[in-house]
Formats: structure tokens, C-alpha cells, sequence
């Protein structure tokens, strides 16, 4: 090959790559004009009839109520806008979400988790306020789809996923115990259900989240009560996490009902899925879980006999109320964002609210649908916590960085890598840099 | 007759060299890039910010435990799969009347599924399952652990299934190696009085330095790229006590630390060649032929 056809090969070769990485590189400025101009506008939303929306919902989520078949037909026979669903892998819900959002493909709607969708799909710059829209004059409890002060989600319950201590209320029967009102209270019935050849908690741990449900209900009550502006505190820079002398010992209870031997034996082997079991077979007497796992029992034995108490670290507690879980969002750059907000205004509307919440048994969140006739643990919920407001938002509600780093350390104090103090000045110090990163203030 | 010699032009290799390029090279330069910016997930644009990221990784004590995990992880596995592979080639290179079947049976793991590994040693490896009360049957109760939830056994243990996993694997290169050996050399090296090991070191070992070397690349790079057998198993827990690089670029992304996770990538990109191609250069030079 003479020089001559080299030197162009290597210039086309040179020409090429320059073009490829301009190409790569090239991503970022359409996402950052558009995003400046984006500000919530609605692109594409005339007509309505005729039109596809795009709704994306975790594979998890698929048989969640919003995306049922019968629902979004007759949806699209009343408005002639039809729903397609774009069913993402449950575990790279967050990342294809994240992805679609950052390159502008959004969806039309997103089902998400509230909490979540504050850490990790940035709510404030990426979804729609919902402050205005016909239905929010309706809601009896705007606070479970709330974040930064505004309505940024859209459910039909108001039945937030109660967080506690899940029991078996035959065992505790049996053995003549009351539900635990304190922590000594609570190692007292412990140590009862022991004698009795029963594990007391099953733990299970090799789920890291799960040990976050103790920390979540008792450090959210225990702010409300002693330092109603903790939270803010933290989020401000102002305080650590450490600082918080009853946070230690919260996270030291924990510790103490495992130390103590009243769980199973290998808590970070076993996980989650295993819950349903070992209550269905009388393995075990609690759980610090959330009320989706009394629905999940019923589900295989509607004889079981659960219910649910507040995470007792301290006299009169609250129960843990969770972010509302699978709620619906609307992005800022949805591409038909007046037929999404249609899909809202159709679900909300009184006779389709009242037929689905009549069939899941929902708590009503909207002031003309009724709530039916609940089963007997979630009517004692409703009695006993929702109504006398004797709930507390969990401390999930209140963070606005990603939190596994702080569900493995909590795994860790029971692998013996690190004590409850140590949790906490470790998180500490990843809390704040997660708030750097964020470009937070007072960080 | 003048045989033409003509190769085919460069042009052709056009089409390869530009999917390389848009496909490998560019997001590899580009990753680059990122590594020095502060790139994330819920900020409009990005800053150049020199070596922070790089900084921070050297800061860092979970992302500090990652690496020595890493480290730790590709030794062990490199002298496991390569010593383990090796005596099964040399094992099932001799006569013997089930070799074939004892062939397949230690290469069939390295076909699975991590997925599946995960499946069944994850409750072997409980504090009640199965290997602890082999050691407890054999009086060997004193070594029973929690395997994959004790912070100090738990990489070793990962390692330990890997090596399991892929020594067959081995075994299968170094058997090539093995049978492309003529038998004269060993009948010469007999008559003249050579015993096993001195056959092995002076016949076997130096005609097996191709598939010795290729060995060791591999499960060099394989083991410092470590990654899926530890997130199926461990998921990099208890706490961060089993993080590799591998799941904490992964960590990074999912906080939505882009520029870090790129900057993580960057350098497991940049050990992975100064480690291997020295090594490459050095063991090249030591192969012999037979010719």
C-alpha cells in the first residue's frame, strides 16, 4: 500500500473516531436544553382521541390496580386514548427510569414509590406538581402523596403500608401475653414465646432493608415528639445523625432482641421471602415488618390470626407509616401530558374510585368514595393507628439521599463489623457526601 | 510460474475497525472523560473537576475494602483455578478408564449459571447447611463458620466457589497443552533415568507455558474483574464486608454518582492492563517450542 492511501486511511480512521465520540459526547446538551426549557409544558397534547400514552411500571408492579386490563379499556373506550404499557425489569427499575428521564424519553406516567422517587429519580426537577388538578380538591390525606410541600403522586388509598411489629395475636392469646407497650414490655413477651419453644422474631436480614423497618417507625416517632425539626435539622447540615443520643440506643434495641437470642438462628441468611412460611407454619411469633405482610399470609391461609403494634423502643409509640408504595407520577416532559393527566381525572373520578376501592378493600383517600368493609386486621389499623392519626411518616419520608448504604450498615452491626454508634458515624459521614454530591446546602 | 503474493487491501477491515471503535474505543475515551467530572444523576450538566473522583476512591474505606477485596479475590482465584486445573489435566491425562466422563463431570460447572451456583451453595453455606455438618460429622466441628455472613471468611468463601466453578475450565486448556506434548520426550527423558518430577519440571512444565500463560490472563482478568459471582452471592454484604470493585461501580451508579462510578471503571481498567500486559510480555519470552 503506497504512503499516499495510508495517510488517507488514517485521516478517514482519525475523522471517524472524532465523529464517534462527538456522537457520545454530543448526549448531554439536548438534556440540558431541553430540560431548561422543558418547565412543565405540555408538547402534543391536542386531541386526545387516537392517542397512546406510555405508562412505565416496574414488573413487580404488574398487577398493580392502575394498569389492569379492564381498567385501561374502559379508559380508552370513554376517551379513545389508549394506554400502553412499558413493563421495565424489576431490578433495574430505578436505572431505566433514571436513564429514560436523563435522555428525554420520558413515559407519560411512571408508577413509582414516593420516598424512593425523591432520592432517586430527583421528584422536584423530573415530575409534574399536582397541587391543582380537580381531583387533589378530594383527597382526604394529602400528606402520604405529598413531598417538598407539594402533591406530586396520585393514589386511591390513603393506606400507606403500616410499618410495626407484625404478630401472631393466637400465639400471644395461647401464652396470655399483651401487646408489649415498652421495650421491656416487649423482652418480657420475648422471653415468654421462647419458654414456649417458639422463635420470638424472625429477622430476616440477609435483606438489608428489613432491619431498617425497627431504626425507620421508632427514629421517625421519636423526632416528632422530642425534635419536631430534627429531620430538616439533618437534611440542613445542621445536625448529624450521631448527635442523636436516642438514635444509638434505638438501633442498640435492635441489636439487643438479636443478641439476646430471641430471633432465628442465622438472621443474615435468611431473607424475606421466607416470612410467609415461617408464620404459616407457627415458626415464629413477630416481625418487624410492614401490613403488606399480614395481606401476603392472608393470601395463603385466611385463618392466620396477625395483626399489628407499634415498634415499641418507647411508651405510646406511633405506627410507622410508609411512603405510599406504587402511586402514580407524571414527568414534566411528558410527551402527552394533558391524555396523562386525563388517565387521573378518569381513575379519580367517583364511580371508577369507588368500584376499585370497593374491590381491593382500600382505605378511601378521597372524601365522596367510600372505604368498604375492611378485613378485621386493617379495620383494627384503621381504628386503633389511622384514625386517631397515631402514625408517624417513617423516616424514609424524610430522606432525600439513596439509603442502602445505610441498610448495609445496619446489616453490618449484626455481622459484628461495626456497633450502633459506629452505624451512625459511618452514616454520617456517607450522608454527607451523598448530600454534596447532591449540592446540597450546609454541606 | 510467479505465484501472486497480493494481500487483500486494509479497506476490508474498514467495517470491523469502525463497530470497534463507535462500540469500544469512543465510550472508553469518553468514559475517561467522565472519570474527571463530576457527572451525576440529578444535576443538569457537568464540571470538570480534575482528580477529586479519583481522590475520593483512595479516601474511601468501603471503596479502599473493595479494592483489597478485588485484590485479594483475583490471587487466590488465579493459583486456585491454575494449580486445582492443572493437577485435573495431568490427573485425566493418564490412562484411565473413566476419563472422559471425569472430563466432562469437572468441566460441567464452569457451564452454569452463576445464578444457579448461587441456587445451591448459598444454603450449603448456611450455618446449619450442609458443609458445616460435614465438618461436625467428621469431627471436624471447629471449622464449621458462617460462610457467606462472617465479614472475615466471606471473600475467601466467594473465592473458594469460584475456583470450584472454573478450575474445569482450566483443566480443559492445560489437557490441550498437555496432549499437543510428544511422547518421545518422556520415553527419551525415562531412558535416561528421569524420574516424575523431573520429567514434569523439565519436559511438561516449559511445553506447557502457552496454555500456562493463557491460564493465567485469563483467570488474572477474570478475577480482577470480578463481579457477578459476588453479587449473586453476597450482594457485597454483610454490610460492605465482600465489595469489589466490580458491585461498587455498580453502588455508584445506583447513587447516582456517574463521574465516580466512570472514575471506579477507569481505574479497574487501568490495573486490569498494567498488571496483565507486563505479565503477558514477561511470560511470552519464556515459552519454548518444540521445534
Amino acid at each position: 500500500m503506497s504512503m499516499y492511501k495510508k495517510k488517507i486511511i488514517t485521516g478517514m480512521m482519525g475523522g471517524l473516531l472524532a465523529f464517534s465520540l462527538a456522537a457520545c459526547g454530543g448526549g448531554n446538551a439536548p438534556t440540558g436544553s431541553s430540560a431548561a426549557s422543558g418547565g412543565g409544558t405540555s408538547t402534543g397534547s391536542s386531541g386526545g382521541k387516537g392517542t397512546t400514552i406510555e405508562l412505565a411500571i416496574s414488573k413487580s408492579s404488574q398487577d398493580s390496580i392502575f394498569v389492569q386490563q379492564n381498567l385501561l379499556d374502559a379508559f380508552e373506550k370513554e376517551t379513545g386514548i389508549k394506554v400502553n404499557l412499558q413493563l421495565l425489569p424489576a431490578e433495574q427499575t430505578a436505572t431505566v427510569l433514571q436513564t429514560k428521564l436523563a435522555v428525554d424519553e420520558t413515559p407519560d406516567i411512571v408508577q413509582y414509590n414516593l420516598a424512593s422517587a425523591t432520592t432517586d429519580l430527583n421528584l422536584e426537577r423530573n415530575f409534574e406538581i399536582l397541587d391543582n388538578e380537580a381531583w387533589a380538591s378530594r383527597l382526604l390525606n394529602k400528606e402520604v402523596l405529598s413531598a417538598y410541600g407539594h402533591i406530586y403522586s396520585f393514589q386511591l388509598s390513603q393506606d400507606t403500608g403500616m410499618q410495626g411489629v407484625v404478630y401472631n395475636k393466637d400465639m400471644f392469646k395461647e401464652l396470655g401475653i399483651e401487646i408489649p407497650t415498652d421495650f421491656d414490655e416487649f423482652l418480657a413477651a420475648c422471653e415468654k414465646i421462647k419458654a414456649a419453644g417458639i422463635t420470638p422474631v424472625f429477622m430476616p436480614f440477609k435483606d438489608n432493608w428489613a432491619a431498617n423497618i425497627w431504626p425507620g417507625a421508632a427514629f421517625a416517632d421519636y423526632a416528632e415528639k422530642n425534635e419536631p425539626t430534627l429531620f430538616d435539622d439533618i437534611n440542613a447540615g445542621k445536625k448529624k445523625w450521631s448527635d442523636v443520643p436516642a438514635f444509638a440506643d434505638i438501633l442498640q434495641q435492635q441489636y439487643e432482641v438479636y443478641e439476646k437470642g430471641y430471633t432465628n438462628g442465622d438472621i443474615l441468611s435468611d431473607s424475606y421471602d421466607m416470612a410467609v412460611g415461617k408464620f404459616l407454619n407457627k415458626e415464629v411469633a413477630m416481625m418487624f415488618m410492614g401490613d403488606w405482610l399480614i395481606q401476603n399470609v392472608a393470601d395463603k391461609d385466611p385463618k392466620m390470626n396477625l395483626g399489628l403494634f407499634p415498634i415499641p423502643y418507647a411508651k405510646d409509640s406511633k405506627l410507622g407509616a410508609s411512603p405510599l408504595g406504587g402511586q402514580l407520577f407524571i414527568p414534566k416532559k411528558a410527551k402527552h401530558m394533558a391524555e396523562a393527566k386525563q388517565f387521573l381525572d378518569y381513575v379519580a373520578r367517583k364511580d371508577v374510585a369507588q368500584k376499585i376501592v370497593d374491590e381491593q378493600k382500600f382505605v378511601s383517600n378521597f372524601n365522596d368514595v367510600k372505604t368498604p368493609e375492611l378485613p378485621t386486621w386493617k379495620q383494627e389499623i384503621v381504628d386503633n393507628y389511622i384514625t386517631p392519626k397515631k402514625t408517624v411518616l417513617t423516616v424514609d419520608a424524610h430522606m432525600l439521599v439513596d439509603r442502602s448504604e445505610l441498610y448495609r450498615l445496619l446489616q453490618d452491626e449484626f455481622a459484628g463489623g461495626t456497633d450502633a454508634k459506629g452505624v451512625l458515624s459511618a452514616w454520617d459521614e456517607k450522608f454527607a457526601q451523598l448530600m454534596q454530591d447532591k449540592g446540597a446546602e450546609g454541606f | 510460474m510467479k505465484i501472486s503474493r497480493k494481500l487483500y487491501s486494509y479497506y476490508l477491515v474498514l467495517p470491523a475497525l469502525l463497530i470497534y471503535c463507535i462500540f469500544f474505543v469512543a465510550p472508553a475515551v469518553a468514559g475517561l472523560f467522565y472519570s474527571f467530572t463530576d457527572w451525576r444523576l440529578d444535576r443538569v450538566g457537568l464540571k470538570f473537576i480534575g482528580w477529586n473522583n479519583f481522590e475520593r476512591i483512595f479516601t474511601d474505606k468501603t471503596l479502599l475494602l473493595a479494592i483489597k477485596n478485588t485484590l485479594i479475590f483475583a490471587v487466590v482465584t488465579v493459583i486456585g483455578k491454575n494449580l486445582l486445573g492443572l493437577a485435573l489435566a495431568i490427573g485425566l491425562n493418564m490412562r484411565l478408564k473413566t476419563r472422559n466422563i471425569l472430563r466432562a463431570v469437572f468441566y460441567s460447572p464452569s457451564i452454569l449459571s452463576v445464578l444457579v451456583i448461587s441456587i445451591v451453595f448459598t444454603p450449603m453455606l448456611r450455618s446449619d447447611g450442609a458443609i458445616n455438618r460435614i465438618f461436625e460429622s467428621v469431627g471436624l466441628g471447629f471449622l464449621a463458620q458462617n460462610w457467606l455472613t462472617n465479614p472475615h471468611v466471606v471473600i475467601w468463601t466467594v473465592a473458594a466457589i469460584a475456583i470450584w466453578q472454573h478450575a474445569g475450565f482450566q483443566m480443559a486448556i492445560y489437557l490441550a497443552g498437555l496432549q499437543s506434548i510428544s511422547k518421545d520426550y518422556y520415553e527419551a527423558a525415562t531412558i535416561d533415568g528421569a524420574g516424575a518430577w523431573t520429567s514434569f519440571r523439565s519436559i511438561t512444565l516449559p511445553l506447557l507455558l502457552p496454555a500456562l500463560n493463557i491460564n493465567l490472563m485469563l483467570t488474572l482478568i477474570g478475577g480482577l474483574k470480578v463481579f457477578s459471582e459476588v453479587f449473586v452471592l453476597t450482594g457485597g454484604g454483610p454490610g460492605n464486608a465482600s465489595q469489589v470493585v466490580g458491585t461498587i461501580i455498580l453502588r455508584s451508579f445506583g447513587e447516582g454518582s456517574w463521574g465516580l462510578g466512570t472514575a471506579v471503571n477507569t481505574l479497574l481498567f487501568a490495573a486490569v492492563t498494567i498488571i496483565a500486559i507486563p505479565l503477558l510480555i514477561f511470560m511470552r519470552r519464556k515459552e519454548v517450542s518444540e521445534q
